[in-house]
């Protein structure tokens, strides 16, 4: 199945097999990770900074992506049931305010999921930039 | 009900289950492939996973029934159960796969260094599957009761020893597999006969039993909503995937963090067209069948329904065809969670290896078996429900902090975790007691999560700040390590 799903693989070909392992008591979990863009490792300030920006944007974007979907749902339904023509108005036997409540709620999470992709990808290269750019 | 229909269709999606695992086995070899696949799958191969796994007998079942019975109250889980995802994509899912550990507790322990903060996550990720595994067993029983008039246990045994079989022989790359034709047939499964049915009622025979004034009444529909009870609810559900243990192993099979990130999106996007199905289905059962609206028989409106609007031979395919789809429900979840609290017990209990995780996947399906048998089921999204709650009170707090906030100590955690826990766990168990007792309390204790979550979050972050030892000292590295993107190849 492996093979099968490779061999219909896109250009870029299928991901690297990696070997992974368990983590053990002391050491940290175990995996192909990314390096710091500078010799100093971790510890060096410069990109200690650039990391925790890019934590600190990551972070208030997915906070306010949060919070506007809680708020568009929550004006979503308090629309539906301020509207009591909502509930005598049937679609296939079926009152709209019923249809809109069983519906609606899907593409607006979709489009909040959609748009977030995209603006935390852009976090991400802005930080690759930043720390490339040294 | 024609029995025969029940036996073959059961069988024929045990059988396919079996020869997919098993054809799984022959590419499974090595510890890591047991785990986690080898993090070679692909987002859509993953996503159909996740969907194939998450999709249970509360959301195949339960939800149609939870409509028919309590009205538009019921179309609040479907929207809870997606934008779950939601919340997994804004704050778990690409740091998640970038902390490469395997399960809740390896992450806990690289996290926070401490063993103990380790063990009690262990600990509760085998509470929540276990009592996750339940109600899909009680789904079996009313399955197999309803449609081949068989006693109940016989649901619960066979799916049970079915999962412990193919999770022990196959571990986890062939049940990505397997999961992700699960999906691809429950999706079918309640397509096909939701357009047959509603095509069938739009040519007016048979006529609704009920007209729609009476069918949906304003005071179960929209307008009339508990605020308390839907936005504890929603806080259970949007929350409680992200502590789930079987959604959240299957984020490390990810390649990296920006595919754990459209994994996500095309499991919300799966998501949201399958739970079109079984709303409709609630729905066609309010005008169509009103008589099964009673607690325990609701959840078999979509195993009825077929069969009561069309007649004949049709009508019997179609529901051998739902009928599949319930027990392929049953069977994907369990073997999910079979999956993730295997990989925990044996990690933790067992040393590892691949025979450590055999004996854990039998020993993970045989106890919830256990109590299903003793356990009446009081409707199954309700009951899913719950579990939501007590993981959105637990993990959910310590994995969020732990991911975005640099004070989180192992004490703060641990005192987090079983605030949570006591306080959620005495709600749901001790619930009806104490609402007999006080009234007053009685939504607060069906419906925990809008302030147990906030309690045990406030608990771990005083806890953590009053922590003299400090936050550990790998914290900024693995923050580092969770929050940077992979090295462009």
């Amino acid at each position: 199945m492996n093979e099968s799903s490779s061999g219909r693989a896109d250009a870029a070909g299928p991901p690297p097999r990696v070997r992974v392992t368990a983590p053990r008591p002391g050491g940290g979990a175990a995996s192909a990770r990314p390096s710091l863009p500078h010799g100093g490792g971790p510890t060096s300030d410069i990109a200690g900074v650039y990391v925790r920006s890019l934590i600190r944007s990551q972070l208030r974007l997915a906070v306010v992506f949060a919070i506007g979907f809680a708020v568009a749902t929550a004006l979503f339904v308090l629309a539906i049931a301020l509207v009591p023509a909502l509930d005598s108005s049937f679609v296939f036997g079926v009152p709209a305010s019923w249809l809109l409540l069983g519906a609606g709620v899907y593409p607006l999470a979709l489009t909040v999921a959609g748009l977030y992709v995209r603006a935390a990808a852009r976090n991400e290269a802005r930080y690759r930039s930043l720390t490339e750019a040294e | 009900m024609n029995p025969v229909i029940g036996y073959v269709a059961i069988a024929a999606v045990a059988l396919a289950s079996a020869l997919i695992g098993f054809y799984g086995l022959r590419v499974s070899r090595t510890t890591s492939d047991f785990y986690v696949a080898s993090r070679t799958v692909r987002p859509w191969w993953n996503a159909s996973a996740i969907g194939g796994e998450y999709l249970s007998a509360a959301s195949f079942l339960g939800i149609a029934g939870l409509i028919l019975l309590q009205g538009s109250g019921g179309l609040w889980f479907p929207i809870g159960y997606t934008a779950g995802y939601l919340m997994l994509l804004l704050f778990v899912a690409a740091p998640l796969r970038r902390s490469g550990a395997y399960t809740i507790p390896d992450f806990t322990e690289a996290r926070l260094e401490s063993t103990s903060a380790r063990r009690v996550t262990s600990t509760l990720v085998i509470v929540i599957g276990w009592f996750y595994i339940v109600p899909q067993l009680q789904g079996a029983a009313l399955t197999v009761r309803i449609t081949t008039g068989l006693p109940s246990w016989v649901g619960s045994v066979a799916v049970a020893v079915l999962v412990a079989v193919i999770v022990a022989a196959g571990g986890m790359r062939s049940i990505t597999f397997v999961q992700a034709f699960q999906f691809w047939l429950k999706l079918t499964a309640i397509a096909v006969p939701v357009v047959a049915l509603l095509l069938i009622v739009g040519g007016g025979e048979p006529p609704a039993q009920l007209t729609p004034a009476e069918a949906f009444p304003p005071a179960a529909g929209p307008g009339d909503l508990d605020v308390y009870r839907t936005v504890s609810l929603m806080v259970a559900l949007l929350l409680g995937t992200l502590g789930l243990p079987h959604v959240l192993v299957r984020f490390y099979t990810n390649p990296d963090g920006v595919a754990a990130r459209r994994t996500t999106v095309i499991v919300l996007a799966l998501l949201s067209v399958f739970y079109l199905f079984p709303t409709a289905f609630g729905l066609l059962g309010r005008a169509f069948a009103p008589d099964l609206a009673a607690p325990g028989e609701a959840d078999a409106l979509i195993l009825l329904l077929p069969g009561r609007l069309v007649p004949g031979i049709w009508g019997e395919l179609l529901t051998a065809l739902v009928i599949a789809g319930a027990f392929g429900a049953f069977l994907s979840t369990s073997s999910g969670l079979v999956v993730s609290l295997a990989g925990v017990i044996s990690q933790d209990l067992l040393g590892g290896s691949v025979r450590g995780f055999r004996i854990a996947a039998v020993a993970s399906s045989l106890i919830p078996l256990l109590v299903a048998l003793t356990t009446e089921s009081a409707g199954l999204a309700g009951s899913v429900g719950l579990v939501f709650a007590f993981t959105a009170s637990t993990l959910c707090p310590i994995l969020i902090l732990g991911i975005w906030w640099r004070g989180l100590t192992a004490r703060g955690a641990v005192a987090g975790m079983l605030t949570g826990g006591v306080l959620s766990g005495v709600a749901i168990l001790g619930g009806p007691v104490l609402s007999a007792a006080l009234p007053a309390l009685r939504p607060f204790l069906e419906q925990p999560a809008a302030w147990t979550v906030p309690v045990a979050v406030l608990v771990t972050v005083l806890v953590s700040r009053g922590d003299h030892r400090g936050v550990p000292r790998g914290t900024d590295a693995f923050l580092t390590r969770l929050h940077v993107p992979e090295a462009r190849r």
